[in-house]
């Protein structure tokens, strides 16, 4: 492979304003650094002005953005061997600085995105699926690019283990990062120094990251350590293979932490019905009830053409936070009571949530009797707790009938004893008459 | 009274562990539905009993089955298809048990090994065994694991959908068998159909002969 910075930016280096690099040789004698030492002549020119302390270009407006970058870590980093040109190649030298117009550092990083996708194609399309890039594409600025997590002039080899603090994650999810320190998980990372214990990336997936309810790769995760364990539910838990799809861990892994029943729009076949469900469940001013969420999919239904929606519920916890919570597992919760009894706690919870534009759940809040009402069994009819969720109106069938049947000898043994007591009247009148 | 032969050992071996394991089913059913309210064993426990004995159910059904389709005795579950026929003889049991019977009236039905039941007997037990039972096992059988049978259970509209089958069979199960249990009394002593149905040998009225 060519290297970039001969090929890109080698003419441009033969015209550079040498007066420049000049008079920042001649300020700034910082690139005598060990690890400086090893780049290019170029690089060190470069440097020569860039490592400077301070060195910013101000952006109008009040705003600057920093233009310093540590030589040292640089050299020691995995693009040190590419050298400046290698990811700048579009910085013409003969015109440097120029007056190239930059709105601000954030829409700078933004950009910068196009000149990795150079090299690292195969992450940029993996990113390209993540909710970080769908949060980007819907407008949020804010939302986390290359850069955000790779700092690009000090990024480290993949070999080199992932530590604890210094995460790029902790940066926007923080009291998440929190959670996951003090876990099972991160004491063990952490204080017990297990590098094979799970860090972010290890569960979450470092480029193509998904919302955490949204499918199974988190379930997924967790099993590709805990190999064992569908075989180790199995042997207590009825049932086994259902809980595990139905129950997030941690909602019993984590037991501290409060739970909710979510049920997601699913919808084969195409068909618009999260937005129109989203729509409806909106104008919805008291929330959903067992009636309306009925009503609601039968619409979509109606209006869906050739696909179905349906609602496939889940019991999880509430927060990001308490997804982390997880405990040793000896604390794990196995009282089946806990989920399997009248009123128990999870199902007093209950969430619609349809997948946004952004790939993000977007939660409504329901009644929690759609889980008990008799409609329950043709809107909510994929997620059913023996005991918990079940219908009000059975129970109640089963009392009239239970009633209906002691009646049955209570009533025949009157009838018995009624007609018996006529006819002994009856025959006495006639042998009196 | 006369004695006859109604009840082979393969029935009756099939009527009381179907009894008991009717009674399982309907208090461990209970147990596993009703959690918060009943505390006769861990909820663990009323899943595994009630799994068991469902099994053990299925496998009865079976001596039930085969002894009858190699039989000739299954004549007693053939259907009357005559309508007239057969709702003039229910109308005539229905009369007697709510009435002939406590003026000394004799049963319009008359038993024998090829003629065991009275219409309204013939109609509920053509009911429940070649109907309400089937169903169910098979919903049973899903409910007991549910991934296993995820596609079925689907195809038929839902867990929820099969599982309110269950439970709706189950109320008309828990009616039947209290009304079962009192019928059974209604013999001509309170313990004649019991004994019966551990013996195999029913005593019966003689048949009036046309002169009465």
């Amino acid at each position: 492979m060519a290297n970039p910075l001969q090929v890109g930016a080698g003419a441009n280096l033969r015209n550079f304003s040498w007066a420049m690099a000049v008079f920042c040789l001649a300020s700034f004698p910082v690139i005598a650094a060990d690890g400086v030492a090893d780049l290019s002549d170029q690089d060190k020119i470069c440097l020569a002005c860039h490592s400077q302390e301070g060195f910013n270009k101000d952006l109008g407006k009040g705003k600057k953005m920093s233009l310093n970058i540590k030589g040292d870590d640089f050299a020691k980093s995995v693009h040190g061997a590419i050298g400046c040109a290698g990811c700048h190649s579009d910085v013409s030298l003969d015109k440097h600085p120029g007056n190239k117009k930059i709105p601000s550092t954030r829409e700078y990083s933004i950009g910068a995105t196009q000149v990795c996708q150079g090299c690292h194609e195969d992450k940029a399309k993996l990113y390209e699926g993540s909710i970080h890039a769908a949060m980007l594409r819907a407008g949020n600025r804010a939302a986390p690019v290359c850069v955000d997590c790779h700092s690009p002039h000090s990024v480290k080899p993949k070999s080199v283990t992932d530590t604890i603090t210094g995460l790029s994650c902790k940066k926007c999810h923080e009291p998440i990062f929190n959670a996951y320190a003090e876990s099972m998980h991160g004491q063990a990372r952490g204080k017990l120094g297990h590098v094979e214990a799970p860090i972010c990336a290890d569960c979450h997936r470092a480029h193509d990251v998904t919302a955490p309810s949204v499918g199974t790769h988190l379930k997924d995760a967790c099993l590709s350590c805990h190999t064992g364990a569908v075989e180790t539910h199995r042997v207590w838990l009825p049932n086994a293979g259902r809980h595990l799809e139905a129950v997030s861990c941690p909602a019993c892994h984590a037991p501290a932490a409060q739970r909710r029943v979510d049920l997601r729009l699913s919808e084969t076949g195409g068909g618009n019905g999260a937005a129109e469900f989203g729509e409806s469940a909106r104008a919805a001013v008291n929330g959903l009830d067992a009636e309306s969420l009925w009503n609601l999919l039968r619409k979509i239904n109606q209006n869906g053409g050739q696909g179905k929606a349906s609602l496939q519920g889940r019991l999880e916890v509430r927060t990001g936070v308490e997804a982390h919570q997880l405990a040793d597992k000896s604390r794990a919760i196995r009282d089946c009571n806990s989920c399997h009894s009248d009123g128990a706690d999870p199902f007093q919870n209950v969430i619609v949530s349809v997948i946004g534009p952004d790939g993000r759940p977007v939660r409504f809040s329901t009644d929690k009797g759609v889980l008990s009402s008799l409609m329950s069994v043709g809107s909510v009819s994929g997620f059913y707790a023996i005991g918990g969720t079940r219908v009000k109106l059975l129970d109640v069938l089963l009392g009239v009938v239970f009633i209906g049947a002691v009646s049955v000898p209570v009533g025949h043994l009157s009838m018995k004893w009624f007609i018996r007591r006529r006819e002994r009247k009856n025959a006495e009148q006639r042998a009196n008459s | 009274m006369n004695k006859i032969f109604l009840h082979p050992l393969p029935v009756r071996i099939w009527h009381w562990v179907n009894a008991l394991g009717f009674l399982t089913m309907i208090v461990t059913g209970l147990q596993i539905r009703y959690v918060g309210l009943m505390h006769l064993m861990s909820f663990s426990t009323a899943v595994s009993l009630h799994n068991s004995a469902g099994f053990v159910l299925i496998a009865n059904f079976f001596i039930w089955l085969v002894f009858y389709l190699f039989s000739d005795r299954i004549r007693a579950y053939h259907p009357e298809l005559n309508p007239a026929k057969f709702f003039r003889g229910s109308f005539r049991q229905i009369r007697y048990y709510s009435y002939g019977m406590f003026v000394g009236e004799p049963n319009p039905h008359h038993v024998s090994p090829y003629n065991k039941f009275n219409p309204l007997q013939i109609m509920t037990y053509q009911l429940i065994m070649f109907i309400l039972v089937p169903i169910q096992f098979v919903t049973g059988v899903m409910l007991w694991d549910v991934k296993r049978f995820g596609a079925t259970i689907e195809s038929l509209g839902g867990l929820r959908v099969v599982d309110t089958i269950h439970v709706l069979i189950f109320i008309i199960f828990v009616g039947y068998i209290i009304v079962h249990a009192y019928l059974g009394t209604l013999g001509h002593t309170p313990s004649a159909h019991f004994k019966a149905m551990f013996t195999g040998y029913e005593e019966v009225e003689e048949k009036p002969s046309a002169a009465h």
